[in-house]
């Protein structure tokens, strides 16, 4: 009897002394050369999840790369955090990352409402930031925050490109859908004004909420307006429901999309057929031209990753890179890294040229448009649409 | 005129999907008294499920008749959802009864962020809209601003046929007699020697094969099928549910056409801030239960004290 | 082993029991990778385990009943401690203020359904309605801080009444669903809606108290505190506020005609209980304790965009409490913790996390179904409720 109570006596300390011990035994020792932390911040859950997903891994094979490479000077980890696409969460998992001082730089937010939280966060711990996906122009242009840099072009370029090829191709009367996100919203408000500017002409918007399924009652609304061109602002998902329903009802307009909907989703989501002929806008050069894009691709696909690379992939990979190089000649010191980032000026990478403004932005304004052609998207100039074989829809 | 015709044909669609889940929310509530929150996703299961198998049939029976796919297809989804229906009803439902009325409804909705992830994680590019097969023939018939499609009525019909089918299932059969025995007292029932066991979980086999089905039809109305369409669907079911009246069948009928209905208007009358839709039918159900407390077809109110 | 379980149920076990919270959250919140934060959440089960074994854990639950000042001196202090262990850790700092600013939340949303069963679906919208009120107040018109923290809470009170018709003539599921549509009507109507900031949001100024301005760092010599400390002092009154209130009201006549009107309305109807003046009563104290919360979080969090106050997150409010155990306030405290905190202990599953969270919760349901402490029943001799 006795023996059992001080058994359970020693077995009661002995878990208390854990609980004591334990994290003291937790720190990892690290050794060789010296390691660099990077930050990735993106969408990993939820419905903006492929994104974020083919991104991080972007920004893995980035890394992966660096440190299999024997003339690096250090070595890299990647600490990868959820943002859920909600401002909170990201303002929470920005602060964790920032407040780290072990953290470099990071590449970070694909959802706007997200990374106009943060800039904040980031400007006050002096993280160097490069926002690889957020399109939205505040959040680089609505401050002199130093540490914050967007290699993406803003949806400003793109909807002046967008509206500009509509208007070239011969159409007038166009009806806008856009999602009530900022992106969305945006997206439209820009777009409309080029439009108006150019003489075209708008003849209805429609709001539609980010997880709305049924869209036939705006479309039947559309119909009977019988635009030229339906343009849709947001992202893939609702891109697909919007596409398959105007089939549905008949509408014969030409369908227009905004950067969102560039994915290869898009044309899975809505099968070869239905997807011909929709168009796209993305910043950058588009991969396949640029020297470096097959070996990127062949390497991606190498690392067998779960995801597919999506669209945000190539500009994470070249954020990471040029933070990375950024280390490897000034060291790692963040006001240096941003110093060193900041100058950054027509250096070529696997989406084309990139220049930081004054603002951090990257002011190379390239926009490719795109066209899906017999299920894959194709540059225009590339297209059978372009040299006249097809047509659009008119 | 076509106009409007265009817009009842939609109104219609999207009551009867709405309507088919929400059969299964008051089914459920009227045997076990619970919210089964999971049941968007369960939907949403249903659909995945039917397009595995059509993916299937295709690699292994590329040669067979569309008749036969959507038959199997269909068999599928049901046989799925069926099953995962049974599954919850067993091994989380009736345990939890015990607890406080609420939990249920928190487990299920975990159970439905569950369902949603394990889609979004393990099914093939699962994080992505999916083409669901059209099936059917695209037949349509055409007049100004109307597009009268083939399918559509098809699946309409189908859909009237299901729910007359569970409407005879219960009220007509021997099993029907049990479920509206269990519904109207539980204890008194089991005295009279239904099995109380066997009706929970021939009911959750009865709504979850409706909600199969609507999952399917789903899939082939919109062409297009992915995992997050089950929390706005359930929210939507349960609304329509408890519109009309929870525990009767012709309540989520009613319940659900209402609704659709609501969500069309926003958009035919308000064309200039259609972005307002949901808040201006969110805002007529919060009225509409302020005029009819407990839904519009109310539940008999005897209460015991 | 007798004396061991005498000594614990006295004051001792206050003591001892705070101190491991103390130990473990500490720990527990410095974990950064994926096996210490699962043997923290085993030692957990482990140490719960090893108390039953040794017949501990009734001790300690005499004890907290015997003691209830020292114990929620105990939980103050522990509080108080952990803030002051993170001085100098932001995101910590932000983590546990986060944690405050939710329970506070659900200490409105307990007085609702915990105290008068009146069902509620969208508290995070009377979180919402708070933390604008506060933002468009301040940056709109210029109004103080402090005004506004109290202003958050009234207008989400205000709110709350043109809520009180279609919710006090329905209950149970129909009740539900009149909260749930406005939960959702709430968020689109903010998305859309350009005056209020639309889907971006607004920037919300920082509290600011007697000319101590809440965004700056605390310096003193070589040492820069982190200005979430500020915040987390703020959350930690606001929160003894807010649970003496509860707990007050629990205790007093009027917890006794709320549990009343839940137990039973035809009986205490029938006893001249007046039904409708308590759910209004405690309706409107509900959200105005989820409103002043969701003003102090909007200035915490410097930015508020309508994706925070979603239809879900309601549901993690209401997910909170039933862990917790309905009633219970100090399950409350506990249920918050675990909610806010194993999700961001999850970032390092990656896109697993919530698979596994969700996995989780609906395990401890199955298996605690009365939360992890159920509310006692009302002890209504001895002087002790």
């Amino acid at each position: 009897m006795i023996t059992r109570h001080i058994f359970r006596r020693a077995l009661f300390c002995f878990c208390l002394a854990l609980l004591m011990v334990l994290p003291g035994a937790m720190t990892a020792a690290a050794a060789g050369k010296s390691t660099v932390k990077l930050g990735y911040i993106g969408p990993l859950t939820g419905g903006n999840s492929s994104i974020g997903l083919g991104a991080r891994n972007a920004m893995e094979l980035a890394i992966l790369e660096r440190n299999g490479d024997a003339g690096a000077k250090y070595s890299y980890e990647l600490v990868s955090l959820d943002d859920e696409c909600k401002p909170n969460i990201g303002i929470q998992v920005a602060t964790k990352m920032a407040a780290d001082r072990s953290v470099l730089g990071a590449v970070a937010h694909y959802c706007s409402a997200v990374a106009l939280g943060t800039v904040d966060v980031y400007h006050r711990f002096g993280l160097p930031v490069i926002v690889y996906g957020a399109v939205h122009p505040d959040i680089t242009y609505a401050h002199d925050y130093p540490e914050v840099l967007r290699i993406i072009g803003t949806l400003v370029n793109q909807n002046q490109v967008a509206s500009k090829f509509m208007l070239s191709q011969g159409y007038r009367r166009f009806a806008v859908i856009s999602d009530t996100t900022d992106y969305g919203k945006s997206h439209k408000e820009y777009f409309t004004k080029y439009i108006k500017e150019g003489g075209g002409e708008i003849l209805e918007e429609f709001g539609v909420t980010a997880d709305q399924q049924d869209f036939t009652a705006e479309l039947t609304r559309i119909k009977s307006l019988n635009p030229q061109v339906v343009y849709f602002a947001g992202l893939t998902p609702l891109g697909v429901r919007i596409r398959a329903q105007m089939e549905k009802l008949g509408i014969k307009a030409q369908f227009e999309g905004v950067s969102g909907i560039k994915s290869e989703a898009f044309i899975t989501g809505l099968g070869a057929e239905l997807a011909e002929g929709c168009l796209s806008f993305l910043e950058g050069s588009p991969l396949e031209k640029l020297a470096g894009g097959d070996a990127f691709m062949k390497n991606y696909s190498a690392r067998n990753f779960k995801n597919p690379p999506d669209t945000m992939a190539p500009f994470t990979y070249v954020a990471a890179n040029q933070i990375m190089d950024a280390v490897e000649k000034v060291g790692p010191d963040r006001k240096k890294i941003i110093s060193y980032l900041r100058g950054i000026k027509d250096a070529d990478s696997l989406i084309g040229k990139v220049t930081y403004d004054e603002h951090g932005q990257n002011s190379e304004p390239y926009v490719s448009k795109y066209v899906v052609q017999d299920g894959v998207w194709l540059v225009w100039e590339d297209s059978e649409y372009a040299s006249g074989k097809r047509s659009l829809k008119k | 005129m076509d106009l409007i015709l265009q817009f009842c044909m939609n109104g219609l669609m999207l009551g009867m999907m709405y309507a088919l889940v929400a059969v299964g929310f008051t089914l459920f509530f009227g045997v076990l008294d619970v919210i089964v929150f999971s049941h968007g996703d369960t939907v949403m299961i249903g659909s995945f499920a039917g397009l595995a198998m059509y993916w299937w049939l295709g690699s292994y029976y590329p040669e067979l008749a569309v008749f036969w796919m959507t038959l199997w297809v269909l068999l599928a989804a049901v046989a799925v959802v069926a099953l995962l229906g049974m599954l919850t009803a067993d091994a989380m439902i009736v345990p939890l009864r015990k607890g406080p009325p609420l939990n249920t409804l928190l487990a299920t909705m975990m159970l439905g962020t569950v369902l949603r992830e394990s889609i979004r994680l393990f099914f093939p590019d699962g994080s992505n809209p999916q083409t669901f097969p059209g099936l059917l023939p695209d037949w349509s018939w055409q007049s100004g601003n109307l597009n009268l499609r083939f399918d559509n009525i098809v699946l309409f019909c189908s859909g009237a046929c299901i729910i007359a089918l569970v409407h005879l299932v219960i009220n007509r059969t021997r099993l029907g007699m049990a479920i509206r025995a269990v519904a109207q007292d539980e204890e008194a029932a089991q005295l009279m020697g239904v099995n109380f066991r066997f009706i929970v979980l021939a009911t959750f086999a009865l709504g979850s094969s409706v909600a199969a089905f609507a999952g399917v039809m789903n899939g082939m109305y919109y062409n297009e099928i992915n995992f997050g369409v089950g929390l706005l669907l359930g929210a939507i079911g349960f609304s329509s549910a408890v519109i009309g009246g929870l525990g009767n069948v012709y309540g989520a009928i009613l319940g659900g056409f209402i609704f659709a209905f609501l969500q069309t208007i926003g958009v035919v009358v308000m064309p200039f801030a259609s972005a307002y839709k949901d808040v201006f039918a969110f805002g007529a159900v919060i009225l509409l239960m302020a005029w009819r407390p407990t839904g519009l077809i109310a539940e008999p109110a005897s209460k015991r004290v | 082993m007798r004396r061991m379980a005498v000594f614990f149920s006295g004051p001792a076990g206050c003591v001892f029991l705070a101190l491991i919270i103390l130990g473990w959250s500490n720990f527990f919140l410095r974990a950064e990778e994926q096996f210490p934060i699962l043997v923290y959440m085993l030692l957990v089960v482990f140490l719960g385990f090893v108390a039953n074994l040794l017949h501990l854990d009734d001790s300690f639950r005499a004890s907290v009943a015997g003691h209830e000042r020292l114990w929620d001196l105990c939980l103050i202090i522990v509080m108080a401690a952990l803030i002051w262990l993170f001085r100098e850790d932001h995101y910590n700092l932000f983590l546990l203020g986060s944690i405050m600013a939710y329970s506070i939340a659900v200490l409105g949303l307990n007085v609702q359904l915990g105290y008068a069963g009146v069902i509620n679906f969208s508290c995070a919208s009377f979180f919402g309605i708070g933390s604008y009120t506060a933002a468009l107040l301040m940056t709109r018109a210029g109004i103080p801080p402090l005004p506004g923290l109290v202003a958050g809470g009234v207008v989400a009170a205000l709110i709350g009444c043109v809520l009180l018709l279609p919710v006090l003539r329905t209950s149970g599921h129909y009740a539900a669903l009149v909260t749930m549509a406005f939960a959702l009507l709430l968020r689109v109507f903010l998305d859309v809606s350009e005056w209020f900031g639309g889907p971006q949001g607004i920037t919300v100024q920082p509290m600011s108290l007697f000319g101590l301005d809440f965004s700056r760092n605390i310096v003193f010599g070589e040492t820069e505190l982190s200005f979430y400390l500020k915040y987390d002092a703020a959350f930690l009154l606001l929160l003894c506020l807010a649970f003496s209130l509860v707990r007050r009201v629990e205790r007093s006549w009027i917890g006794l005609a709320l549990d009343a009107v839940r137990s039973d309305e035809t009986a205490s109807a029938c006893f001249g209980v007046n039904i409708m003046r308590w759910k209004i009563t405690a309706f409107t104290l509900g959200n105005f304790l989820s409103g002043t919360a969701g003003a102090m979080y909007a200035m915490m969090l410097a930015y508020i965009s309508p994706a925070n106050f979603t239809f879900a997150d309601s549901l993690l409010f209401l997910s909170i409490l039933l862990l917790g155990g309905i009633g219970n306030i100090r399950g409350v405290l506990l249920a918050t913790v675990f909610v806010v905190l194993i999700p961001e202990k999850f970032q390092v599953i990656q896109e697993y996390r919530y698979l596994i969270y969700s996995a989780l919760v609906l395990l401890m349901i199955v298996f605690r179904p009365m939360g992890l402490l159920p509310r006692r029943p009302r002890v209504y001799s001895g002087g002790r409720a």
